[in-house]
C-alpha cells in the first residue's frame, strides 16, 4: 500500500441501527487488510426487553464474489443490555467480510457496529 | 514537438494522466489507502436518532479490487484499488464519501478523478439503468455565504435513460436539530431541483455485462473567488457554464474557509450501485 506504516481504517456497518430477527450488514470490501475485528455496541434495548434477555448471534461470513455468502465459523454473542459490547476477530477472509445477525423473537438492540481493518 | 515538451509532468506517470493547476492541494492514489475519504453523516444533538434519516443510511467507502464472480479481479486505472461508493440495494438510495479540508487562498480550484460505475453484478444481463446518478459536490464557505455547487451525471431515472449532467440550486429548508440552538441540518442531496446543465448531454462507456469497467476523466473548475462555477470536462466534452448556479446560503458558523469534497452515488432500483474512483486531485491556481 505504499508505505511502511500498517494501514488501518474503521468502517461503521450499523450507525443507530435496530436491530431484530434475522439481517445482514451491508457487504464490505477490505482485501488489503491482513486482519480484521467487528465490535457491537448496544446503545439501548426497546423498552419492552427485560435486561438479561436472550443475547443475539452474529456470525461472520465471507464471500468470494460479493453475492454468494458462507459462514467463516467464528461468531459473537451480544448481551440485551444497553452498554454491553462483543467483538469477534477474524483473519485470511479474502475479499469480503459482513455480519449475518440473528436476534431472538422478543427482543430488539439499538447498536453501532464498526469494522477495524489493518494491513 | 516532442510530447515531453508539452507534458513535463510526465516525470510521474501518475500525474503525466492529470492536468493540474500551479498547487496541488491533494492527490489521493487509492493504492495508498483511504488518505482521508470518510463517509458523511449527519447533524446530531443529545441523540443519533435526530440526525436525518438519509444521512443516517449513508456507509462508510471502501477499497475494492473490483473483484466479479465472472472475471475475477478488474483492478483499478493503476495499481490495485480504486475507492468504492456503494449504495444500499433499495430504489432512490444513495452514499457518499468525503474529505474535508480548508483553503488558504481563495483561488481557482480544479478537482480531477478517473471514474467508473456499475451496478451490482448479480443478473446475467445489461443492466445499465440501475445506477441512477454519479456526482460530485463541495461544500465551500467564505466570509459572506456558504456555497455548495453539485454536479451529477444522472444515467438514468425512474427506469429511463437520462445521460445528462444536472446541477441544483436549492436544499431543503433547514431544520434545527436537539434544543441548544446549536446544530441544524438540510438534505442538500435530496432527490429534488436537480435541473439540466444546458447542452450537457454525454454518452458514457458502460460497455455490454456488468462486470466491464472502463474509466473516465472527469475535471471541475470553480473560482473560490467568485463562487463561481467555470467549466467542467469528462472524457472529450468541456462544458463551459459560468452562469450555473450553487446552493448558496448565508455564512454558518464554525465553517470558516470550508473546502469539502463529497463523491456520490444514487440507485435507481432495487440493487446496490457502485461508484469507483481510481484517485482523486484536487488543485489550485496559487
Amino acid at each position: 500500500m505504499g508505505s511502511l506504516m500498517r494501514n488501518a481504517y474503521t468502517a461503521v456497518l450499523a450507525r443507530g441501527e435496530w436491530w431484530q430477527a434475522a439481517l445482514q450488514t451491508e457487504p464490505y470490501e477490505a482485501a488489503w487488510a491482513a486482519e480484521a475485528l467487528f465490535f457491537v455496541r448496544v446503545m439501548q434495548t426497546g423498552d419492552d426487553v427485560a435486561d438479561g434477555s436472550a443475547s443475539a448471534l452474529a456470525r461472520v461470513q465471507i464471500s468470494p464474489d460479493g453475492l454468494h455468502w458462507i459462514d467463516e465459523g467464528s461468531s459473537m454473542r451480544i448481551a440485551a443490555r444497553a452498554d454491553s459490547l462483543a467483538f469477534v476477530r477474524v483473519r485470511e477472509f479474502g475479499g469480503w467480510l459482513r455480519l449475518a445477525v440473528e436476534v431472538p423473537d422478543g427482543s430488539r438492540m439499538q447498536v453501532v457496529a464498526t469494522l477495524a481493518l489493518k494491513a | 514537438m516532442p510530447v515531453a515538451a508539452a507534458h513535463p509532468i510526465h516525470a510521474d506517470p501518475r500525474l503525466s494522466r492529470y492536468d493540474p493547476l500551479a498547487r496541488v492541494i491533494y492527490f489521493d492514489d487509492f493504492d495508498c489507502g483511504l488518505n482521508g475519504w470518510t463517509t458523511l453523516v449527519g447533524n446530531y444533538e443529545g441523540s443519533i436518532d435526530t440526525m436525518t434519516r438519509s444521512y443516517a443510511r449513508h456507509m462508510q467507502p471502501m477499497l475494492s479490487q473490483i473483484t466479479h464472480w465472472d472475471s475475477g479481479t478488474h483492478g483499478a486505472f493503476d495499481g490495485t484499488y480504486a475507492l468504492k461508493i456503494a449504495t444500499r440495494a433499495v430504489p432512490g438510495e444513495r452514499n457518499t464519501a468525503i474529505k474535508r479540508v480548508t483553503f488558504r487562498r481563495a483561488s481557482k480550484i480544479r478537482v480531477e478523478t478517473y471514474f467508473a460505475f456499475k451496478p451490482e453484478a448479480n443478473e446475467l444481463k445489461l443492466s445499465d439503468l440501475d445506477v441512477r446518478s454519479v456526482g460530485l459536490l463541495f461544500d465551500l464557505q467564505d466570509g459572506q455565504q456558504r456555497v455548495m455547487p453539485h454536479l451529477r451525471y444522472l444515467n438514468a431515472l425512474e427506469g429511463q435513460r437520462m445521460n445528462r449532467w444536472q446541477f441544483k440550486q436549492h436544499s431543503t429548508p433547514f431544520r434545527s436539530i436537539g434544543n441548544r440552538s446549536e446544530t441544524v441540518t438540510h438534505d442538500h442531496l435530496s432527490p429534488n431541483d436537480w435541473e439540466d446543465i444546458a447542452g450537457a448531454g454525454q454518452t458514457l462507456c458502460y460497455n455490454e455485462i456488468p462486470t466491464k469497467i472502463n474509466w473516465h476523466y472527469l475535471r471541475f473548475d470553480f473560482d473560490l473567488a467568485t463562487m463561481r462555477w467555470l467549466e467542467f470536462q469528462c472524457n472529450d466534452q468541456t462544458f463551459a457554464c459560468p452562469d450555473t448556479g450553487s446552493i448558496t446560503i448565508p455564512a454558518m458558523p464554525n465553517l470558516a474557509c470550508m473546502l469539502n469534497l463529497v463523491f456520490f452515488c444514487e440507485s435507481d432500483t432495487a440493487k446496490r450501485s457502485f461508484f469507483y474512483l481510481d484517485s482523486v486531485l484536487l488543485s489550485g491556481e496559487f
